[in-house]
């Protein structure tokens, strides 16, 4: 018995076109000749022994620095669980006006969507940089930077996420005469709250990551130290600091991984 | 041909009736879905809308609360000429008629006291909707539907955790809670399994009767609108083909509104 298949799709010229394509892109990318960047390998050579007596410093962490680090450690945890919690509570509306089943007036949800892509588009070192001539060294300005940062990624992420989803509860709602705001606060906002859920978690450890980097321009949290260290090239001290914040991470990663197992 | 002599029960004076005068809905992409459809529903009466899928009975049902706006001619259900609705208008609308889903459309997250109340929401305040605190009135409404539809000890389940009759039960009780005149029903059971269908059926009839309301149910197969429904309105391409009593019409009639044979799953059989 012989099995007529109809004709099978040919797919492979497209496949193989496109992935042409993205080879010859990132070729091109890399030939100074026509503008593209400049990628000098044999500098690694030359210079990896200035590279190297760092690395080596490194990882020999001098952990009688420690207790310096609980301070600006702990001062870091404040600013983002504080920054987080704040993005977390303004990205609700947000979100939901964001989202083309929440918000059905393509008026308004264009307007956040643009603002939240505003938000987004400035690197957090500049909100930093501008918020700590603004205010003064110190955790506000840190404060401010992550919270403007968490509700770009909140927003962004989550309203995208409720666009794909199905929600068939608000034709029903729609049909027996609820406003859309009645709808969003009893059905949608629970439905999603999962989605919210991972991505303010998210947030929480980006943040202390974040604010890591922030130091450098005086933000405030464990940075500041960090880039005190730096300054006097005391490798030592940075690694305790860089394992400190590796443990922190992790340990808010346990921490989400199982609240988020509850919510599912 | 209009048959209202089969409206059930005693006439209920709180039910509305429907009329459709040459409404025809054409979908941005160009599908006609309902061509120039002229009908007249009297208040109290049990009509089923029978048609394969594709038919238009999605789109008729959905131009009686405006869910679907009709692209020419007119719709009114009671005082309403719902094409002239909008915002407030079309909200109070709305909350007389009551509809209930082939996919339940509940929020499966959500408990079934709050997919319950959804039911309420067109007559509660912006307050009491905003700190989700029910007034003592709605509150009373939603659980009485509830018990109606036997479903008032799953009232802390989550909606999701419940069979798909169960899930059907809250659907009709959500819809109930309105204290509706118009109660609209698209494909209500195509969902279920044949002895959960029969119940779910068995309960439209029974609002129907006791309640006196007037229900519109869509329904694709021959025997539930034969033993269900009073009056049966038949569409092919979006053009009624038949209307007239549902339990005397023939396998003919069925075949004019299919345009093809009969074939056994046009039935749902016996539980």
């Amino acid at each position: 018995m012989t099995l007529v298949l109809p004709p099978k799709p040919r797919t492979w010229p497209k496949t193989l076109l496109i992935a042409g394509a993205l080879v010859a892109f990132t070729v091109l990318t890399c030939l100074p000749a026509i503008g593209g960047v400049e990628l000098d390998f044999a500098s690694i050579a030359k210079n990896w022994r200035h590279g190297a007596s760092k690395l080596a410093q490194l990882a020999q962490p001098d952990f009688s620095f420690l207790p310096r680090t609980w301070v600006p450690m702990l001062e870091t945890i404040q600013m983002a669980v504080v920054g987080a919690v704040v993005a977390a509570a303004v990205s609700v509306p947000l979100t939901l006006w964001a989202s083309r089943p929440t918000n059905p007036n393509s008026v308004t949800r264009g307007i956040v969507r643009t603002i939240i892509n505003v938000i987004r588009s400035v690197p957090d070192l500049v909100y930093a940089t501008i918020l700590v001539a603004l205010t003064g060294v110190g955790a506000l300005p840190g404060l401010i930077t992550l919270f403007l940062f968490d509700l770009g990624v909140v927003v962004k992420l989550v309203s995208e996420a409720i666009d794909s989803d199905k929600h068939a509860y608000l034709e029903a709602g729609h049909a027996a005469g609820a406003t859309q705001f009645q709808l969003n606060r009893a059905l949608a906002l629970p439905q999603s709250l999962p989605l919210f859920a991972n991505q303010w978690l998210y947030a929480l450890e980006l943040n202390v990551r974040i604010s890591a980097i922030l130091g450098i321009v005086g933000a405030g949290g464990i940075g500041r130290l960090l880039n005190e260290r730096f300054g006097f090239y005391a490798y030592d001290d940075v690694s305790v600091i860089i394992l400190e914040i590796l443990v922190v991470v992790i340990l808010i990663e346990v921490a989400s991984n199982l609240l988020r197992r509850r919510l599912a | 041909m209009t048959n209202t002599a089969h409206a059930a029960g005693a006439p209920a004076s709180a039910a509305w009736p429907i009329r459709l005068e040459n409404a025809s809905v054409t979908y941005p992409n160009g599908t006609a879905a309902l061509k120039n459809v002229t009908l007249t529903i009297e208040p109290g009466e049990m009509v089923a809308v029978v048609g394969l899928s594709g038919s238009g009975k999605s789109t008729l049902i959905r131009t009686v609360n405006g869910l679907v706006p009709v692209t020419s001619g007119s719709v009114t259900v009671g005082p309403h000429e719902v094409s002239a609705l909008k915002g407030r208008g079309m909200r109070e609308l709305r909350s007389n008629v009551g509809m209930i889903f082939q996919a339940f459309n509940l929020a499966e997250r959500v408990n079934v006291y709050r997919n319950t109340l959804v039911g309420r929401f067109a007559a509660q305040n912006a307050l009491r909707s905003f700190f989700g605190v029910a007034s003592p009135d709605d509150r009373r409404m939603a659980l009485e539907a509830l018990d109606s539809v036997g479903m008032l000890d799953k009232v802390w389940t989550r909606a999701g955790s419940l069979s798909g009759g169960q899930k059907q039960r809250v659907a009709i009780a959500r819809a109930l809670s309105q204290d509706p005149r118009v109660m609209l029903a698209d494909e209500p059971v195509a969902s279920l399994d044949p002895p959960t269908a029969h119940a779910v059926m068995h309960e439209l009839t029974r609002l129907n009767a006791e309640r006196g309301l007037t229900v519109l149910v869509n329904l694709h197969l021959m025997d539930l609108a034969r033993d269900y429904t009073t009056r049966m309105i038949g569409l092919r391409y979006g053009e009624v083909v038949y209307d007239g009593p549902a339990a005397s019409a023939t396998d003919a009639d069925f075949e004019q509104i299919y345009g093809r044979r009969i074939q056994p799953q046009d039935r749902l059989g016996a539980s």
